[in-house]
């Protein structure tokens, strides 16, 4: 029972952090934001009870994935709210949506096994939701990469993402040292990157082959696939730097923003900006000036976080990052059959190359490319994929058992 | 799939390896990066930051206002130059739109700075009320007259006058023509972006010109210092210098001027004497000696950027070259603020001060918050040399190139410069001096651009600046 009480403490830890962080933002403003605490409460009273599902039916399962995916959520919340109080309400009802999806998920979803020949099924879900934007795509944020279905927008390649891991592990479970059965993967990872660098959206492609060389290397073992993979990614990359503009104007923005700095290098510098002011302690919440960072609830949530909040914040949130990682991952390690494993590797990987990609982007360490930080950024689809990618794990950590 | 766990610990090691080096970069990035850009003009943080105190007032030395700084709502205030392109390069301008410069960004921290002091006798003072918070004022060392007269002097010539006190290194005038009006940027902003003229540099401390005959004063410095008996020594003039075929040095205007001492080559600016000096001396100890003055080199100053002046290196076969520099031609560049420092080095014994612009920094409320000393640079030459220039320089003025610099009741002493800069154009004309002989209390240099002779312009504008000066 000691791993009991441990997990308790983390929880009560979350509730304190929750309450003091609503509680600075109450007090700072003028009225008193009595507002504050009512959402302080409400995301208390959340986590308390999905806990306490989770703990009552499911007690076999690793509890810390969603203690971790918890903290994150608080610390975006907070922040949100302190950015834009309206995105913030509409987030904690997606929190509540995503939390509700990930203890379904773990409820209703029979033994994953049944799944793991469903790959064709997969499949036609990858290319639809992939393509979907191409094709019927909206432009916001210079990414053509939204659908707006009856006034309802939405990212398809968040639920692309699914399908795609989905079906990449269904495709290599079965995999015996012949290099035959890498063609038809080989061939849908490329048609996706490439619809991902039609759409502008380099962060998703990032991430696709971030997933799908992570789940390649742990289904084959051979790190000469792997070289590969990276040899024909560079020469994927190099293609698309002399045919694509906005590809090029990526990387000349990353090499030297500063003669930019006023039209197209706006964004990153303003939050180069937002980063170098806060120092390592940060100005304090609610007392920076991250309003002058673009798109600062989403994209560039983390560079308001290292603001207001210091870099010591920042490093806080990519270590929590780091151990939920692990987490799914030993979820993986203990799995019964090859298709949970991959499954399990290859949500982690898109959590974790999604946290690099944003997080190097935003303070110019990779070329910046739009994309959510998991849990943390605004955006519904993004958390509630997020979510039932872990209730995916969390269901695999149980099975496991 | 049978080491799965391996694979799965390779790869966990690998993410590993990669949130390292994200924390790793982000360290980086506050420790050098950081630092370096919080300060960029793009940076509107900043802009708030110098929002919440009212700006601090800028005086002249008798404490008249330069700025006026006044609350227009919460979000603005406006910065009004009260004598508008008078003092635009000597203080420069705080724009949100279009940056900071001169003395408004050296001095940005002081005035912006609100004393606590202040606040909390105000506090006390209007029970409570909070009045605005004011920043720190500045006190220059600059004269309203005498900057006025080199400003009305230079009229629409481009040029500029710098008017120093040898003694302490005070900057009393800084004058850079043509001009622009600090308070109207946004209506002036493309005029003065594309007049060719751009009267946004600062000539008299980032304008490198050529300095001609002025430059002889450190030739002859570094003569008297190196080669012994060269007081007693005669020279002939024959008016030119031939090194070979089609390179050759003659006097300004063809002058030849016969049989004539060390002095008299001096006050009468014999390019042959001093040209040969050059090759006699070397490119080696002539530029020992402009280094001496800060050629080459950093010029330490509170409160302006000095660019910084060049004495070329040649190789001696290069007798030419080696006989232009010691003219100050060929490829020798010298800022204004470095020829006054030349003529207030020789004012001031051999002795260079450095040049300093703000004398105090105050409170709101008139306490002074730090005074700014005097400091030396070096001891550029010995008193001797100083003392036996110093006489040259009094005999320009009263027997040679420079008379026009003479005012009457005051002993004047100076060099021109009439120097070349490009084929077919007239050269400028340039003025470095200071009054009075016996205990100088400035040293100036004057520049027109193709303004002909120094003797001319310059030598005129010299003198009255000058007695402007002398005559507080």
């Amino acid at each position: 029972m000691g791993a009991d009480r441990d997990e308790k403490k983390l929880l009560k830890y979350i509730y304190l952090l929750c309450i003091v962080c609503f509680l600075n933002l109450t007090i700072i403003k003028q009225p008193v934001d009595s507002g504050a605490m009512v959402m302080a409460a409400v995301t208390c009273v959340m986590i308390g009870f999905s806990y306490f599902v989770i703990r009552r039916y499911f007690p076999e399962g690793d509890k810390h994935i969603f203690i971790f995916a918890s903290v994150l959520s608080v610390i975006g919340i907070v922040m949100i709210y302190r950015l834009n109080m309206a995105s913030s309400i509409k987030q904690i009802i997606w929190f509540a949506i995503s939390v509700t999806g990930f203890i379904l998920t773990v409820v209703i979803l029979p033994d994953l096994k049944r799944f793991c020949n469903l790959r064709y099924l997969f499949l036609a879900g990858t290319v639809i939701f992939m393509g979907m934007a191409t094709l019927i795509g909206t432009e916001i944020n210079g990414s053509k990469n939204w659908v707006v279905i009856a006034g309802f927008s939405f990212q398809p390649s968040e639920f692309g993402k699914l399908f795609f891991v989905a079906y990449l592990a269904s495709a290599l479970k079965d995999y015996r040292n012949s290099f035959r059965e890498l063609i038809e993967p080989a061939v849908v990872v490329m048609v996706c990157l490439g619809f991902m660098v039609l759409q502008k959206d380099l962060g998703s492609a990032l991430i696709f082959f971030g997933i799908s060389i992570t789940m390649l290397y742990i289904a084959t073992s051979k790190t000469k696939y792997v070289l590969t993979c990276f040899g024909l990614f560079a020469a994927g990359a190099m293609i698309s730097y002399q045919l694509f503009d906005h590809v090029r104007l990526r990387v000349m923005i990353w090499q030297n923003p500063w003669p930019y700095a006023n039209n197209q290098s706006y964004q990153v510098v303003q939050s180069m900006f937002s980063i170098a002011s806060g120092g390592l302690t940060g100005t304090g919440l609610g007392l920076g000036h991250p309003e002058y960072v673009p798109i600062n609830t989403s994209d560039f949530i983390f560079a308001a976080i290292c603001e207001e909040l210091g870099i010591l914040t920042g490093f806080a949130i990519i270590i929590i990052y780091f151990l939920l990682f692990y987490r799914c991952m030993r979820a993986a390690v203990n799995a019964g059959d090859n298709f949970s494993r991959l499954l399990a590797v290859g949500f982690s990987a898109m959590v974790a190359s999604q946290v690099i990609v944003i997080a190097g982007g935003v303070i110019n360490m990779i070329p910046l490319t739009g994309i959510t930080m998991p849990l943390v950024s605004y955006g519904g689809t993004s958390m509630l994929i997020t979510f039932l990618a872990l209730g995916v794990i969390q269901k695999i950590s149980e099975e496991g058992r | 799939m049978n080491d799965i766990t391996k694979n799965i610990k390779t790869v966990m090691i690998i993410f590993l390896v990669l949130f390292i080096g994200l924390i790793s970069y982000i360290t980086y990035f506050e420790v050098f990066v950081g630092p370096k850009i919080v300060n960029n003009a793009s940076n509107k943080r900043l802009w708030v930051q110098r929002n919440e105190v009212l700006r601090g007032t800028v005086y002249d030395r008798d404490m008249t206002a330069l700025t006026e700084s006044k609350r227009i709502d919460e979000d603005t205030q406006a910065r009004e130059y009260t004598y508008g392109s008078l003092f635009a390069h000597a203080i420069g301008y705080v724009d949100i739109k279009y940056g900071i410069t001169g003395l408004e960004r050296k001095y940005d921290s002081e005035l912006i700075y609100s004393s606590i002091k202040d606040n909390i006798m105000n506090f006390i003072k209007y029970r409570g009320e909070l009045p605005e918070k004011v920043g720190n004022s500045i006190r220059t060392t600059l004269d309203y007259d005498v900057q006025k007269k080199a400003y009305d002097l230079l009229g629409s010539n481009r040029g500029a006058v710098v008017v120093l006190n040898p003694q302490t290194g005070e900057i009393l005038a800084l004058v850079s023509k043509p001009s622009y009006d600090p308070n109207s940027l946004d209506e002036d902003w493309e005029d003065i972006n594309s007049n060719a003229d751009m009267p946004l540099i600062n000539r008299a401390t980032a304008g490198l010109y050529p300095p001609g005959s002025t430059f002889k004063v450190i030739t002859a410095a570094s003569a008297i210092e190196n080669i012994s008996g060269i007081m007693d020594r005669t020279f002939e003039d024959n008016g030119k210098i031939v090194f070979n075929d089609n390179e050759s040095l003659s006097n300004y205007g063809g002058e030849v001027l016969g049989d004539i001492s060390f002095e008299g080559a001096f006050v009468h600016s014999s390019n042959v004497v001093f040209g040969t000096l050059g090759m006699e001396l070397g490119n080696g100890k002539l530029k020992d000696t402009a280094e001496a003055f800060n050629f080459n080199a950093d010029t330490p100053a509170d409160g302006v950027t000095i660019e910084n002046s060049v004495f070329p290196s040649f190789g001696f076969f290069e007798k030419g070259n080696i006989a232009q520099s010691a003219i100050g031609q060929s490829e020798v560049l010298a800022t204004p603020m470095e020829m006054a420092l030349v003529a207030s080095t020789v004012a001031n014994g051999g002795v260079m001060m450095k040049p300093y612009i703000v004398s105090q920094v105050m409170t709101s409320s008139g306490d002074t918050v730090k005074t700014i000393e005097p400091g030396q640079i070096r001891q550029v030459i010995s008193a001797d040399t100083a003392s036996i220039i110093k006489d040259f320089m009094r005999k320009v003025v009263t027997d040679g190139t420079g008379t026009n610099a003479a005012v009457s009741g005051i002993e004047v002493c100076g060099k021109t410069g009439t120097a070349d800069h490009a084929e077919g154009s007239e050269p400028h004309s340039w003025f470095i001096g200071f009054a009075p002989y016996d205990n100088p209390q400035v040293a100036v240099a004057v520049i027109v651009e193709e303004g002909g002779t120094g003797g001319g312009l310059a030598a005129k504008i010299a003198g009255q600046v000058m007695q402007a000066a002398l005559s507080k």
